[in-house]
């Protein structure tokens, strides 16, 4: 196992070379790292600092010198702030990972249970129940979500009640003056998880349930259970353990995705996160966290990837890691 | 001058904090109203010109929205573009030789209490001296005195400085004595109208014995612990919160309460929820379409002080060197094609804004101002007839056209910006009829102000300029010399490349001159040579809103420079 991580991991490497030397491309070549210099009533100014960026010579040049620093830790200066890029960005996806740890625990748990439901009850009532609403949950923006969730679970109830705070906090994650893990936090943590939750449960208990009536369909189960073995069993031990597969594989894939891909929930809980800071990168033009930002964002989708691999390794014995 | 306004970064250069195009968001329109505070009104309704003053009492703490957050707190790099990082910290801690204030319906700067007395000027031998008499009582936040030492040193970073926003004024100076502690005279190469400005509310003045030697950009980009205002910054979590404790060293009047915090709240529905929830005391939002309708929905749970007379002004940039604004007949004749009072009406008629505005000054300058773009309005007619006379004919689509080009043109501005959008969409509409076809096509803030305008790559443009001192800086604009890269070391912003014969001496004497009344009869000149040629169009001023929740007090009102926060020290929690 470990050689084949490691081997994934040594493979990986010129993947993201491949993918670092792009997005440098793509991003100066659609960026002006100079754009705030161009009005400069310093005449000497945008000369000076084409020379400190490299930005005379040649695009690969210009990447080789960048990724000399950024292997050693020098990942830039943002042009936004003129604070260290590294710790920018280290600081966003501290706060991205707590977001998504959280939502991603209790999609899957939850997508999970739906899809168990839903495959050993086909056609019931309740499966109609539940895919009618994963298909709303699919439909439904995030944008609109959270803001329906706002008024409905924080705004409306502080209203209704005479409450002299709303229930659930919504700007941040943490009151004025607190940190740490506490009933602030969670409070504040709510509502961004629920509004996240909802929509990686509609698709994946669509995945789960799918996976489950493969699993069901199975010559093993059939077997199974003209075996006799109790249906409980059959759908826990036999059945779960095969359809957990594939459904932890999209989980991992999705959750990688995530990394960078809460824009829109942590602007409306003015969350710090990646997407927040993706956003005013972008806003700003500031190719200097932006190129670190996708780089990030590019490992995180192969780490999450070989975690697919390897769980799916684990969780099924015919898989063989080499 | 600045291309941008307060809920906007500053563009990349340019004036901090005087004209700037709008870069972002706010960029909507209004006008040139001479109403000027609403106040108390639970939803949108004009009201009358007052300072909503209600009973405070001692301490307690507010938390207070801010829909962007600053980039850095080095007033004078580049960095520092975010107009909230004057509302936020540096109105709250930087001292400043003038504020300015209402007197009748007029802002106008006067000495601030930093001073013993106005400071005074004179000048001799083509040469300007300006005489600044120091507070004795006026301290830093460690004890120090606020000395004559502080002004040279702030005269002299922005003047020698590298990485400096703007060094407009501050390029004059020939040299700062510092006679006494107390007392420093500034010598101008030249006459220079503006000197107001010069340590007002652009940069203020900075503490010489805690920054003279060192890496001043590094010790300040991050927030500072220094203060010479009523607050010092407590804290600056990036993405989260700025918050402001007292200064307890002011010699001036101490805040009323214990903590203020501005939490970054950069979406303006969630912030509204926030407000409504009561996680938010106060909000200043871009009035946006949404906004208003937003602010009808919290009823009578906000008190609301809305400012028409602010330094926002918005108009449509035609760019004099491209095809079909190239002649001066098409920009006539487009000038005559819009209805400007229909637009303004549409987009603020619910505030109390109903007229447009007629001059390329905006109301916080109206004292320089003329009405000289009154005599374009909507007609058809006149449109017909100067098309006509030079030389355009209607082609089979109803467009005019000359040697084979037709007049139609693309219109570019900010995406997302909703009220812009409807601008655009209602000048479409209005220019078709009028035989022009226009396209939109939108782009972000960073590329239209850091790209496309300064490269004059563009046809007609739609964004705000901000005047952030009630001074006229018109030559930043429409002077040939500031056309980007006329000049070496240009930092205007004539991004229109706007070439007005007779032009360029009148606003130097505006910038000049230091008698008012000549000032202001050589700034009136200009304005009529403006409208005449029409480099391009005025089309209002936008309003600023303020919301404060019922349990907020003190004299609460809008200062078109300083923000909405700039007597923070007086507020507290009412009665």
């Amino acid at each position: 196992m470990l050689r084949y991580t490691l081997r994934r991991l040594a493979y990986s490497l010129p993947v993201m070379v491949i993918a670092s030397f792009i997005l440098f491309w793509a991003v100066r070549a659609t960026f002006d790292p100079l754009a705030k210099l161009r009005q400069s009533t310093d005449p000497g100014a945008l000369h000076r600092q084409t020379e400190l960026l490299g930005l005379d010579r040649s695009v690969p040049e210009q990447y080789l010198l960048w990724m000399k620093a950024f292997v050693t830790g020098d990942w830039g200066t943002s042009t936004r702030t003129g604070g260290a890029v590294l710790p920018m960005i280290g600081s966003a996806l501290e706060v991205t990972l707590q977001l998504m740890f959280w939502g991603v625990l209790f999609a899957a748990v939850i997508a999970l249970g739906i899809g168990i439901y839903s495959a050993a009850r086909q056609y019931s009532a309740g499966d109609y129940v539940l895919t009618g609403l994963s298909y709303v949950g699919i439909a439904m923006p995030a944008f609109w979500l959270g803001l329906v969730l706002i008024q409905v679970l924080a705004v409306w109830p502080r209203q209704q009640f005479g409450l002299s705070e709303p229930p659930l906090y919504f700007v941040g994650l943490h009151s004025v003056g607190r940190t740490g893990i506490n009933l602030d936090y969670f409070r504040h943590l709510a509502l961004p998880v629920v509004t996240l939750t909802v929509g990686l449960v509609a698709s994946w208990s669509r995945f789960s349930r799918t996976a489950m009536l493969d699993a069901l369909a199975s010559d093993y189960v059939r077997t199974a259970r003209a075996k006799g073995v109790p249906r409980r069993r059959i759908l826990f031990r036999h059945a779960l353990r095969n359809a957990l597969a594939p459904f932890v594989t999209v989980v991992a894939l999705d959750a990688a995705a995530l990394v960078g891909g809460l824009v829109v929930t942590e602007q409306i809980y003015a969350i710090p996160g990646m997407g927040r800071l993706f956003l005013s990168s972008i806003l700003a033009g500031d190719v200097f966290v932006l190129i670190p930002w996708m780089l990030v964002v590019a490992v995180a989708v192969i780490v999450f990837n070989l975690l697919a691999d390897v769980t799916y390794a684990l969780l099924d014995p015919r898989v063989a890691l080499r | 001058m600045m291309i941008h306004s307060r809920n906007d970064r500053r563009p990349p250069s340019g004036p901090k904090r005087r004209r700037t195009p709008v870069g972002s968001a706010l960029a909507a329109l209004a006008v040139l109203v001479a109403t000027g505070c609403t106040s108390g009104a639970p939803a949108l309704a004009p009201g009358t010109n007052s300072i909503r003053d209600v009973p405070v009492k001692q301490g307690g703490s507010l938390v207070i929205g801010a829909e962007q957050e600053p980039d850095c707190a080095d007033w004078i790099s580049t960095c520092a573009g975010s107009i909230w990082g004057t509302y936020l910290m540096q109105a709250q801690t930087i001292p400043q030789v003038f504020k300015v204030v209402q007197q009748g319906n007029t802002w106008v700067p006067v000495a601030s209490d930093l001073m013993a007395a106005t400071p005074t000027t004179s000048v001799a031998d083509g040469r300007q001296t300006i005489t600044y008499t120091l507070n004795p009582a006026a301290v830093w936040s460690d004890g120090q005195p606020i000395t004559s030492a502080d002004l040279k040193y702030t005269a002299l970073q922005i003047r020698d400085g590298k990485d400096v926003f703007t060094q407009t004024g501050y390029d004059l100076i020939d040299s700062v004595a510092t006679p006494d502690p107390r007392t420093a005279v500034v010598t101008l190469k030249s006459p220079y109208a503006n000197w107001r400005q010069l340590f007002g509310a652009d940069y203020g003045v900075l503490p010489a014995h805690l920054l003279d030697g060192k890496d001043r950009n590094a010790l300040m980009k991050n927030g500072y612990t220094f203060s010479g205002g009523p607050w010092k910054i407590a804290s600056w979590v990036r993405g989260t919160s700025v918050t402001l404790v007292p200064n307890e060293r002011y010699w001036g009047p101490k805040p009323h309460l214990d903590k203020v915090t501005f939490q970054f709240t950069t979406d303006t529905a969630a912030e509204f929820q926030a407000f409504a929830s009561g996680q938010l005391d106060a909000l200043y939002p871009t009035p946006q379409l949404d906004v208003l309708s937003q602010i009808n929905s919290l009823g009578g749970s906000a008190n609301m002080q809305v400012e028409t007379r602010t330094g926002n002004l918005q108009a449509l940039w035609m760019n004099n060197s491209t095809f079909p604004f190239d002649s001066p007949a098409v920009r006539q004749a487009l000038a005559y094609s819009i209805d400007r009072g229909a637009i303004v009406h549409k987009l603020f008629g619910s505030l109390g804004v109903a007229a447009p505005a007629q001059s390329f000054l905006s109301p916080l300058v109206s004292a320089f101002a003329s009405e000289d773009f009154a005599g374009y309005r909507r007609d058809p007619a006149k449109v017909q007839q100067i098309m006509t006379a030079a030389g355009w004919a209607k082609n089979g689509d109803g467009i005019w056209a000359k040697d084979g080009r037709a007049a139609q043109f693309t219109i570019v501005s900010l995406a997302g910006n909703q009220s812009r959008e409807l601008t655009e969409q209602i000048l479409q509409s209005q220019l078709r009829q009028a035989g022009f076809k226009m396209t939109i096509k939108n782009t972000s803030a960073a590329n239209l102000f850091g790209k496309v305008a300064p490269a004059g790559d563009f046809q007609l443009g739609l964004w705000t300029l901000t005047d952030t001192f009630p001074e006229p800086t018109l030559d930043a604009t429409l002077a040939s010399t500031s056309i980007p890269g006329a000049v070496e070391g240009s930092s205007g912003i004539n991004f229109i490349r706007a070439k007005i014969p007779g032009l360029d001496e009148l606003l130097r004497r505006v910038r000049t001159e230091v008698d008012e009344t000549a000032r202001i009869q050589a700034s009136r000149q200009a304005e009529k040579l403006i409208a005449e040629s029409v480099p391009s169009l005025p089309l209002g001023a936008v309003p600023n809103i303020l919301l404060t929740g019922k349990g907020v007090g003190g004299p609460i009102s809008i200062n078109p420079v300083q923000g909405p926060f700039w007597n923070l020290a007086e507020w507290g929690l009412a009665k």
